[in-house]
């Protein structure tokens, strides 16, 4: 086996251009594919972090089918449960919510709007939107009738900031009630259709506005090391009372454009990486079967000495293992220098693109960082040496069928 | 009874519709350690014998008996290793494997044979002293004259000491010289180890140095 492998590295070399230029292109697309797939793990991690601090939370507690109906009689009274859940160590806040449909009119337009209770002093270090509030704004209090609008809203109504508007909106006894509410401040999320309808006032005043005080419709938990292998849910649905309907759902599941935009996004990458690496798998075959064909008379040597001619498949074996090996290390290498430089410096978009990076619903970051993904790198790598494996099988087959004696007459 | 046996051995290529008969009913013995020559002019079926006896064709009528063995019952596999086992092959361009050593070359057979390295190697170093070559065996094929390449394709032949070495014009591309001392080399081999040799070539001196020489024509041996 020494001996074969040892002739099989020989051959290899026979024709350096080309074994360079097979190893090239190895290494070069298990590198691109390898990046390729810790950048898009990276940008996906960051996306899914944006959604869920400004969205529904790692995972998120709703009542009954509130999710597909927005059904805004689904409230629920967190307060028996929302401290135990504070309590478990892996959760880093419980944000309480209420979404109310209504109407926002100023002295000159009115609009159709999402009223949004929140808890501000909660949410200001977890959602960005608030993150993102001027400091000179502080934050709207609880109870008062300070209100933060949307950007495109204010501009529509035809607002500015300590500016007065009133919402209407039915109550959960079917009544139209109506609040006067002052600009506090100005948020913009850079998601359009939020910028245009969002109005966020305190928790307490939106639930007594619409007729449902201490209830909300949404608790959303941010984890404190996001979605890991050991996430709490099952912690967290024990705690959950069992007699009101409450359910607890993942983050893909409550924001599901989110997660469809990345699934779709990420399934494009896998057609892209089949393509690359079948690319990849034609070069190999082409390699070795040059290779056959360049030494039909040699093999035929070999076989008239009395190899079998799985010894002939044994050494072509042997050499797509070697190709595929040394493209794996060259690969990997440089896709780790590459992933890297990705983790550590990230691909700053804000050179390339104006405005903000809107994917799936969620604004994020434009600054687009790799993460390493091990093993998903040494998975990518065992792939490409199956696939040069694969590849020497047609030209070993054509090694084994040559006719010594008519090799030898060539 | 011979080492060797031929009984109406017929040989018939096909080249499109075209038949040709490149064996024509022969009848041959050569005992076991022999030195004999298949003499006669290009296409005359020195080459296709040659392939027949060694197992790299087999015959399209007749028997072909080598060692005991019937070589038209064989199967592929089966030829493969009478072959390793059995017939050791010169060849009229060498075919040394390039990118070997001249020492990996000899061993090629041995190391098909699954031969300790150990043992390898003495046998080796015997043979390269034998054919004067000693100190040529870490030099590739192309750092070897033509008659250092053969006198390695000798060695490779005798490594794993068969039964019959066959050499199809061994010295055809070789100067006379060279061609002769090869040639009394492998007559000694043949004497000193008792190996039989059966080897082809047109070249009368060549000819003239074989223990018995076999005169073919259109495929038939002529008296």
């Amino acid at each position: 086996m020494m001996s074969l492998l040892r002739l099989a590295w020989s051959n290899l070399w026979r024709n350096r251009r080309r074994t360079w230029i097979t190893l090239a292109a190895l290494a070069f697309s298990i590198m691109l594919v390898q990046t390729s797939h810790n950048l898009s793990t990276g940008v996906y991690s960051q996306m899914i972090e944006s959604g869920v601090r400004a969205g529904s939370g790692h995972l998120t507690v709703y009542r009954g089918n509130y999710l597909e109906t927005r059904d805004e009689k689904l409230g629920f009274n967190p307060q028996e449960f929302s401290e135990k859940l504070k309590s478990i160590e892996a959760v880093e806040t419980v944000l309480p919510r209420i979404y109310l449909a209504g109407l926002a009119q100023s002295s000159r337009e009115s609009r159709g709007i999402v009223l949004s209770g929140i808890d501000p002093l909660l949410e200001q270090s977890i959602n960005p939107i608030l993150k993102r509030l001027p400091a000179s704004s502080g934050l709207p209090d609880m109870a008062s009738r300070q209100a933060l609008v949307g950007d495109r809203l204010l501009k529509e109504l035809q607002l500015k900031e300590g500016s007065k508007f009133v919402v209407t909106l039915q109550n959960r006894q079917g009544e139209m009630v109506s609040e006067l509410l002052r600009v506090h401040g100005v948020v913009h999320s850079g998601i359009r259709h939020l910028d245009r309808s969002l109005v966020m006032i305190g928790l307490h005043r939106a639930a007594t506005l619409a007729g449902m005080p201490d209830e909300v419709h949404e608790l959303a938990l941010i984890l404190k090391n996001g979605l890991g292998n050991e996430t709490p849910a099952a912690e967290i649905a024990a705690l959950l009372p069992g007699d009101r309907g409450l359910r607890l759902y993942f983050w893909d599941e409550a924001m599901t454009n989110l997660a469809n935009a990345i699934k779709l996004d990420y399934a494009s990458q896998q057609f892209m990486f089949l393509i690359i690496l079948m690319i990849v798998t034609i070069g190999v075959v082409n390699t070795l079967l040059m290779a056959v064909m360049e030494r039909t008379r040699e093999f035929g040597t070999i076989l008239a000495l009395g190899a079998r001619a799985s010894v002939l498949h044994r050494m072509l074996f042997l050499e797509a293992l070697i190709l595929g090996a040394l493209g794996l290390l060259l690969g990997t290498f440089f896709g780790s220098l590459a992933t890297w430089y990705l983790v550590e410096k990230g691909i700053d978009l804000q050179n390339w693109i104006e405005g903000e990076l809107e994917f799936g619903g969620v604004v994020f970051e434009p600054v687009m960082r790799a993460v390493w993904e091990p093993l998903w790198m040494l998975k990518i790598g065992i792939y490409v040496l199956s696939l040069c494996i694969l590849a020497s099988l047609y030209p070993a087959y054509r090694a084994g069928r040559i006719v010594p004696a008519e090799s030898m007459r060539k | 009874m011979g080492l060797i046996q031929l009984r109406d051995v017929l040989k018939t290529y096909h080249a499109g519709v075209q038949q040709v008969d490149a064996v024509r009913g022969v009848n041959l013995q050569i005992k076991a350690g022999e030195f004999a020559a298949l003499a006669g002019p290009s296409g005359s079926g020195k080459t296709t014998l040659l392939n027949l006896i060694g197992g790299l064709d087999q015959a399209s009528a007749g028997q072909v008996i080598v060692d005991g063995c019937n070589l038209a019952q064989c199967s592929p596999t089966e030829l493969a290793d009478f072959r390793l086992q059995r017939i050791g092959f010169i060849f009229q361009s060498f075919n040394l494997i390039p990118v070997l050593t001249a020492r990996e070359n000899a061993e090629f057979v041995l190391m098909l044979r699954k031969v300790p390295v150990e043992k390898r190697h003495d046998r080796i170093d015997f043979l390269f002293r034998e054919l004067g070559i000693s100190g040529l065996e870490q030099r590739r094929p192309m750092e070897l004259s033509g008659g250092q390449q053969q006198r390695v394709a000798v060695a490779r032949a005798m490594a794993a000491e068969p039964a019959v070495v066959l050499a199809d014009e061994p010295t055809a591309n070789l100067d006379s010289d060279t061609a002769t001392d090869l040639l009394f080399l492998m007559q000694r081999l043949n004497r000193e180890q008792g190996t039989t040799f059966l080897f082809s070539s047109h070249d009368p001196k060549v000819i003239g140095l074989a223990d018995r020489v076999v005169n073919l024509k259109d495929g038939r041996i002529v008296e």
